[in-house]
């Protein structure tokens, strides 16, 4: 499926983010993205870089300061009263980074997955929503019987990820924002929770945003990617493009920084590692998104690099 | 990356570790977290030990710098570094062998540096109490350990938060060397930041060793790292160690299923390109 032959279902236009105190800090400018249905683009960037900020401001923890974000076409940046916010979250739901912090430790897993139905779906009966939790509970591999009396503590990481997830599919979202899902796990397990949500893309025509510093497994997860740095879309495309023929020297040095077998230290392909300070410079400027080829925008900055 | 010269009579090394075992004590009983660990680490090698939270690579870690306090307690082995037996180090002795044989540096930069204090005065610190008592003489030494981690002298008066997550590991990595130790201790030092400031840190710190010449027991979870990184990589799995030989001996014929299941779990970033990436997995 083209992306051209479909609208997007949430859109970013020119969003800004400007934390206003004695120095104000342009977290986020001119950020511009669609998330498409059965799709997942990935956002890469290091600490710093505004990536978090965007979750937050899709999921209205946050309200912008500049830039507009469509839903289904509809200009859904202000929040409307109290039932278009709820109807929004129910549409748009997250995934945190810490699979430990985003659960309430005094409650069961039970709670955790049937709390939201009773929220937004209040018309269901007490059988319907048990059955409900149930299924929850299988679609992101736990046992219902063995896990939904259980308590966090009991869970180990992967599993508590996976409550998290079910928690957040819970009221059937059309996107799912990850924030980091897998870096606080341990590697072994990473990719499992990644797999998980190949089918929700494929079956449920989740458009998925994943957040995420790892280059790596935006391959894995991600048809698209942007690459973000100091708060601005630096280079933007397919993701096999993006990793296979970068074009942008911001691009370029994290990919030359990424461990990968094979590239031993001390070797000639640190090069651009060596001038990083020179390319996180000029990665600051304000320059246009040039499209070099379709789907495929970089932003043009005044120094290239061998 | 250093390889060891093979053309002359191997000599003995630097650091062996044999049988090591370290006990957590708890209401129920004993908790083995390192089972009889054994292995060498040369003169001027990097080895690695990879593994997941729980395997008992910091426990060993912790063990070799003598680090441990109760309820953690080495139950058996021994730990040989340069000749000295390192489980019979007491008191002041121990004390003075910390830091001038072996230095470690933790994840958390901020939390191994004093907040309170410039970095001149925790330089200061470290000096005095390892017998170094001219002040101008640690002015001057502490100058030029800031300008080998690539950070100007003129920032000793400042305090730790005024650098940067990469600096002030830069920082601590300075302070380990301040002494000229023989091994380094590295456990996740870069886990906490990014990867570009990760591979420039290394960087450096791979040109310092060559420079300087000492060996660093580098311990991650990230095995792709470690592959590039070390001359040699060792996999803990439930406090043993399970497998050990060169990255390239690694990759490409992992004894151990769990080895494999490690690789496995690294999505590649170039998939067509780099075919042993993915290990075939057999069945258990």
């Amino acid at each position: 499926m083209s992306p051209s032959l479909t609208s997007p279902i949430l859109e970013t236009r020119k969003l800004g983010m400007v934390f206003r105190g004695h120095r104000d800090v342009a977290a986020l400018t001119d950020v511009s993205f669609q998330l498409y249905r059965g799709r997942a683009l990935a956002l890469v960037g290091e600490s710093g870089s505004g990536k978090s900020t965007c979750a937050k401001i899709l999921t209205r923890m946050m309200l912008s300061t500049g830039g507009q974000i469509l839903f289904n076409g509809k200009d859904v940046t202000r929040p409307g009263d109290r039932r278009e916010v709820l109807a929004y979250r129910a549409q748009v739901q997250m995934v945190f980074q810490d699979p430990f912090a985003a659960l309430n430790p005094a409650h069961s897993v039970r709670h955790h997955l049937s709390r939201p139905l009773a929220l937004h779906k209040p018309n269901l009966g007490y059988g319907e929503r048990e059955d409900l939790t149930a299924e929850l509970s299988l679609m992101v591999g736990l046992d219902p019987a063995e896990t939904l009396d259980k308590y966090p503590h009991e869970l180990s990481g992967g599993q508590r990820q996976r409550v998290n997830l079910a928690r957040a599919m819970a009221v059937d979202p059309a996107v799912l924002i990850a924030d980091e899902p897998t870096s606080m796990l341990d590697v072994s397990i990473r990719l499992n929770i990644l797999d998980m949500f190949k089918p929700l893309k494929r079956d449920r025509g989740i458009a998925m945003l994943y957040i995420t510093h790892d280059i790596a497994t935006a391959r894995y997860v991600a048809e698209e990617t942007a690459v973000i740095y100091g708060g601005r879309i630096v280079e933007i495309g397919p993701t096999a493009t993006i990793i296979d023929a970068p074009r942008h020297p911001y691009t370029r040095l994290l990919l030359a920084a990424v461990p990968e077998i094979g590239r031993p230290f001390g070797s000639a392909d640190a090069g651009l590692v060596r001038e990083a300070d020179r390319v996180r410079a000029i990665s600051r400027e304000p320059g246009r998104l040039a499209e070099v080829a379709p789907g495929h925008l970089v932003r043009e900055c005044s120094a290239s690099f061998a | 990356m250093t390889v060891v010269q093979m053309n002359q009579p191997k000599p003995l090394p630097l650091l062996s570790v044999r049988d090591l075992c370290v006990d957590y004590a708890s209401r129920t009983g004993l908790k083995r977290a390192v089972d009889r660990v054994s292995f060498t680490l040369d003169a001027n090698e990097v080895l690695g030990l990879a593994g997941e939270s729980g395997s008992g690579k910091s426990t060993v870690a912790f063990a070799i710098a003598r680090l441990h306090r109760p309820p953690a307690f080495i139950t058996g082995g021994s730990v040989t570094l340069d000749g000295t037996d390192v489980l019979a180090l007491k008191g002041e002795n121990l004390r003075q062998w910390r830091w001038r044989d072996v230095s470690v540096v933790l994840q958390s930069a901020m939390n191994a540096l004093n907040p309170l204090l410039t970095v001149q005065a925790q330089f200061t610190d470290l000096f005095k109490a390892h017998g170094v008592k001219h002040k101008a003489e640690i002015l001057e030494r502490s100058a030029e350990l800031l300008r080998m981690v690539g950070i100007a002298p003129d920032r000793l008066l400042d305090y730790p938060h005024r650098f940067s997550g990469g600096m002030r590991q830069r920082l601590v990595i300075a302070m380990a060397l301040a002494l000229s130790p023989k091994l380094i201790i590295m456990d996740e030092p870069t886990t906490a930041l990014d990867v570009v400031v990760q591979r420039e840190l290394l960087e450096e710190v791979t040109i310092l060793r060559k420079r300087l010449g000492f060996s660093i027991l580098f311990i991650t979870h990230d095995l792709a790292l470690m592959s590039q990184f070390c001359d040699r990589i060792g996999i803990m799995l439930n406090g043993e160690l399970v497998e050990m030989g060169p990255p390239l001996q690694m990759i490409e014929a992992p004894q151990h299923a769990y080895t494999r299941k490690l690789w496995n779990a690294i999505p590649p970033l170039h998939p067509p390109q780099t075919p042993p990436r993915r290990v075939l997995e057999t069945a258990p």
